[in-house]
């Protein structure tokens, strides 16, 4: 894995091709947030003159309030695909790539971002929010604390936070992706 | 996404939908007479089988192929939600990017369930379709 | 040289579709809340346990009123029938039958059975 500026990006893959490494396959992003507040632009390139190389990989970092990075169109074609993928999904700005949509529609937002819920998860109850002995007419006691499902963040970050507070921090709501339902007081 | 000769004798004509895994029990299922036809006369026997995820994307395209079906043939054709993809969305239920089951788009006669459905399910439904079953017929 | 044996699926039947063993069930909500599809749901309510010796302290029991899975959402993972700690699903060689209404496909606790 090489590690590249985000400045050196277009520079850095331009060499690696001149370097042997001709054949593009895939280019992908990782969202960061709850390690750093990021994206991970990764691209995957493979040697024309040795198919058993190694695969080289590069990757760089850009802030997730303002992700751009260089389109490598022009070095391989075929990256314009998986940078109009990557750009959809995670909201990544791809300076002088192809802007066209890709496959969604244009009212959904980043959606691989980890701090975007999915909202079919929202829309209805959980049927795993009663406890054992409850049934949907009411049992349970109202002050009990309410189980929200795996993906959502607990209401008081989320569905039920108090309108005049900060907004929601993006690191909390996407831990409530892999399971932590606990708040924990940080402030 | 073609027209099937289900039983290779023009009694049935069966539009294959073939969205996503489904298919694959789609073409296990076909009757060993089953053939490629171009197009049911109008006043002919249909069913449209959708097999699979319908993505927000192809969601137009699927609604205005099953439309264009219901438009032109005398007799509606019964329409099968084949797999709990085309049924509800399935495992992909809560995907920002699918549709939530193919009766979001057009209406549906029957519902297989199934992660895959059975071959013989679907076999089972497009002999009750044609009549076959009635009579005691088999494929 | 003859035919090789034909594999047979050894240790259950068939992945048609999962049963419940209502005695078994206790109300606990493990396969509700494990099912990644959301597809099972269950009403339970509370009774005084009957089976408490004198002069100990009274408990209660959960009692299942109503349980349902949605085989049109269901994508028979079988994780609920591994989840539960007290063997009340199973994979059973039935498979669904198709239906004209979606919400025939909800089957409850007779259906599963």
């Amino acid at each position: 894995m090489r590690d590249v500026a985000a400045q050196d990006w277009h520079a850095a893959v331009l060499a690696a091709r001149e370097d042997g490494y001709g054949w593009f396959d895939w280019l992908g992003c990782v969202d960061e947030i709850g390690v750093a507040d990021e994206l991970r632009v990764v691209l995957s390139l493979r040697r024309l003159d040795d198919a058993s190389a190694p695969e080289l990989l590069l990757q760089c970092r850009v802030p997730r309030s303002e992700p751009r990075v260089d389109s490598v169109r022009d070095v391989f074609a075929g990256a314009a695909w998986h940078e109009r993928e990557a750009a959809e999904e995670f909201g990544l700005e791809v300076v002088g790539g192809d802007r066209r949509r890709l496959l969604l529609d244009a009212s959904v937002e980043a959606p691989l971002r980890k701090d975007e819920v999915l909202a079919a998860r929202t829309a209805g109850p959980w049927p795993g929010a009663k406890e054992p002995g409850e049934s949907t007419e009411g049992g349970a006691s109202p002050s009990r604390r309410r189980t929200v499902p795996p993906g959502v963040p607990a209401a008081e970050v989320w569905g039920d936070r108090d309108p005049d507070g900060p907004p929601p921090d993006p690191a909390e709501v996407a831990a409530a992706s892999t399971g932590g339902r606990v708040r924990r007081r940080s402030r | 996404m073609r027209w099937v000769d289900w039983y290779g004798d023009s009694s049935l004509h069966v539009l294959d939908v073939a969205l996503a895994c489904c298919s694959l029990e789609f073409n296990a299922a076909a009757p060993a007479a089953a053939g490629p036809a171009v197009e049911p006369p109008v006043d002919g026997r249909t069913a449209v089988v959708v097999s699979g995820t319908v993505t927000d994307r192809l969601a137009p395209a699927v609604a205005a192929v099953v439309d264009s079906v219901r438009t032109r043939q005398q007799v509606a054709p019964v329409v099968v939600a084949y797999g709990v993809c085309a049924t509800t969305g399935g495992p992909y239920w809560d995907s920002y990017a699918v549709t939530k089951g193919v009766d979001v788009l057009v209406p549906v006669d029957v519902y297989v369930p199934g992660c895959p459905p059975t071959p013989a399910a679907l076999r089972e439904v497009l002999d009750g379709v044609s009549g076959r079953a009635a009579r005691g017929a088999t494929a | 040289m003859s035919a090789p044996e034909p594999v047979v699926p050894v240790g259950g039947p068939a992945h048609g579709r999962i049963r419940l063993i209502e005695p078994a069930c206790t109300s606990c909500m493990l396969c509700v809340r494990e099912c990644p599809v959301w597809c099972i749901s269950l009403d339970s309510h509370t009774e005084p346990d009957p089976d408490v010796p004198a002069g100990a302290r009274p408990r209660t029991v959960n009692v299942l009123d109503r349980f349902e899975i949605d085989w049109g959402t269901c994508m028979f993972c079988g994780i609920c029938v591994e989840e539960c700690p007290f063997d009340a699903l199973e994979w059973d060689d039935a498979h669904p039958a198709p239906a004209e209404g979606s919400l025939d496909l909800r089957h409850g606790i007779a259906e599963l059975a």
